[in-house]
């Protein structure tokens, strides 16, 4: 009835739409919280950490014993303190909006928890349109999935994925991660997604609203993921449409996400104590 | 003992392109390679072989990688599908073709990836950079995929006659 090339194309025709069928369930349902995912990563992590670290050591003894002693490891001390004052001057900022708005009332609590634990990037993802990293903390370590990752000048991304020594994070520059934000200086509230070259959009952000460029993004806290005022990034550009809504704005993140090699994973935010000051 | 090669020349290769090469300025925008090494089952190696190879290093790099599950076994399947079906009417053995085939591979791969990715994202474009990236992972293919391909055969052949000198002949 049909030829053998007929029954090869429908073949063909026919698997295409299973495949396409499997991929569209997968894409809604992220698979790997089953063990087979979470033995894969277990499987590859351990040979990327030991890459990792001979790469970083012959790299040290490079950057520290032949190529210039003193000046690497002050830079390397420099590069930490501006880190430190950025993010200080990140959170004065914040601090001193709030008072204007006369929410000095409230106690004031740290911007993030006391409970961070750093690790060390072991892995970057293998395709380029993906964003994330593998990282050498795992559940037996405390991390859990949806925990906060940053680094002292602003926001890295979220743990995906967690293995009993490893842990998947989706990074910010990733497009299907999205972070609640707001502008510093206007408080305008949107969503910082992933977008294209390493850099981020600020979607659903309302035309009323006057964003300039260079105005700093930081987190609104309101996803309940990511701790309140952490910097996100500096607005690079600013379309207003003549329809519509919403304005573009993009973002450049504060990471420098090529040179991610330690991040801190927030373990749990710290707990408000309701006192009764009597 | 040829799966034990095989699984250990693609965990180098994963290992390679997950932590060394996103590091070097140049190769940061490199091409998958295990794409080369896939292409490399479906020329030189029987079916069952490259089958299982691939259902395995698809689903790690899956586990791996931040897009949904599923899209490197897609990838890797229908490469290995698409090459297998190329042979059957191009001399692909001829080392002139060879250059073109890991290019078109790769080419391919990408594809599959954004395809993938403008289904189930709405409102997802083509951005330049994606553009540039596949261009230049294709430039890379061209010119660089032979090496591989020549490599994966050398080193197969150098382990059969390692592995019959060893334990063929005290047997």
């Amino acid at each position: 009835m049909f030829s053998k090339k007929m029954v090869m194309v429908i073949g063909v025709i026919v698997l295409i739409a299973v495949n396409i069928i499997l991929l569209s369930i997968f894409n809604r349902r992220y698979i790997s919280y089953y063990n087979p995912g979470r033995i894969a990563i277990s499987l590859i992590a351990p040979f990327q950490k030991a890459s990792s670290s001979s790469i970083r050591f012959l790299r040290d003894i490079w950057q520290h014993y032949f190529f210039l002693v003193h000046a690497a490891k002050e830079n390397e001390y420099l590069e930490k303190e501006l880190g430190k004052a950025f993010e200080r001057n990140i959170q004065l900022k914040e601090l001193k909006l709030s008072n204007s708005r006369l929410r000095s009332l409230l106690n004031f609590q740290e911007k993030i928890t006391d409970r961070v634990l750093s690790a060390e990037v072991i892995g970057k993802d293998p395709s380029p349109y993906f964003k994330t990293i593998l990282v050498d903390k795992g559940k037996n370590d405390g991390v859990e999935k949806g925990m906060a990752v940053v680094i002292p000048k602003g926001i890295a991304g979220q743990i995906t994925d967690v293995s009993s020594h490893y842990s998947k994070v989706l990074l910010i520059i990733d497009h299907n991660s999205a972070v609640d934000a707001l502008v510093q200086s206007d408080r305008a509230r949107g969503i910082i997604q992933g977008g294209a070259a390493g850099q981020c959009f600020l979607k659903y952000v309302l035309r009323k609203h006057d964003i300039a460029i260079g105005d700093t993004v930081v987190s609104s806290g309101m996803d309940g993921i990511f701790p309140k005022g952490l910097g996100v990034g500096v607005v690079s550009s600013v379309i207003k449409p003549k329809s519509g809504i919403f304005q573009e704005v993009t973002v450049t993140p504060y990471v420098d996400f090529e040179k991610l090699e330690e991040v801190l994973i927030v373990l749990n935010p710290k707990q408000k104590e309701f006192e009764s000051k009597q | 003992m040829t799966y034990c090669l095989h699984i250990c020349i693609c965990l180098c290769l994963v290992v390679l392109q997950t932590t060394v090469m996103p590091y070097i300025p140049l190769f940061d925008r490199f091409y998958d390679l295990l794409s080369p090494f896939v292409i490399y089952l479906s020329i030189f190696r029987p079916v069952r072989e490259g089958i299982v190879i691939i259902l395995i290093f698809g689903f790690l790099m899956d586990n791996i990688s931040g897009g949904p599950f599923g899209l490197y076994l897609t990838a890797y399947v229908w490469l290995f599908i698409g090459v297998r079906w190329a042979i059957t009417f191009l001399h692909v053995g001829d080392s002139l073709l060879i250059p073109f085939v890991v290019a078109a591979g790769v080419l391919m791969e990408n594809i599959i990836f954004i395809g993938t990715s403008a289904m189930f994202e709405s409102g997802s474009r083509i951005s330049e950079g994606v553009v540039n990236t596949v261009f230049i992972q294709v430039l890379w293919a061209l010119f660089t995929g032979p090496f591989f391909l020549m490599f994966f055969n050398h080193s197969h052949r150098r382990w059969d006659h390692w592995f019959k000198e060893r334990f063929v002949k005290n047997n």
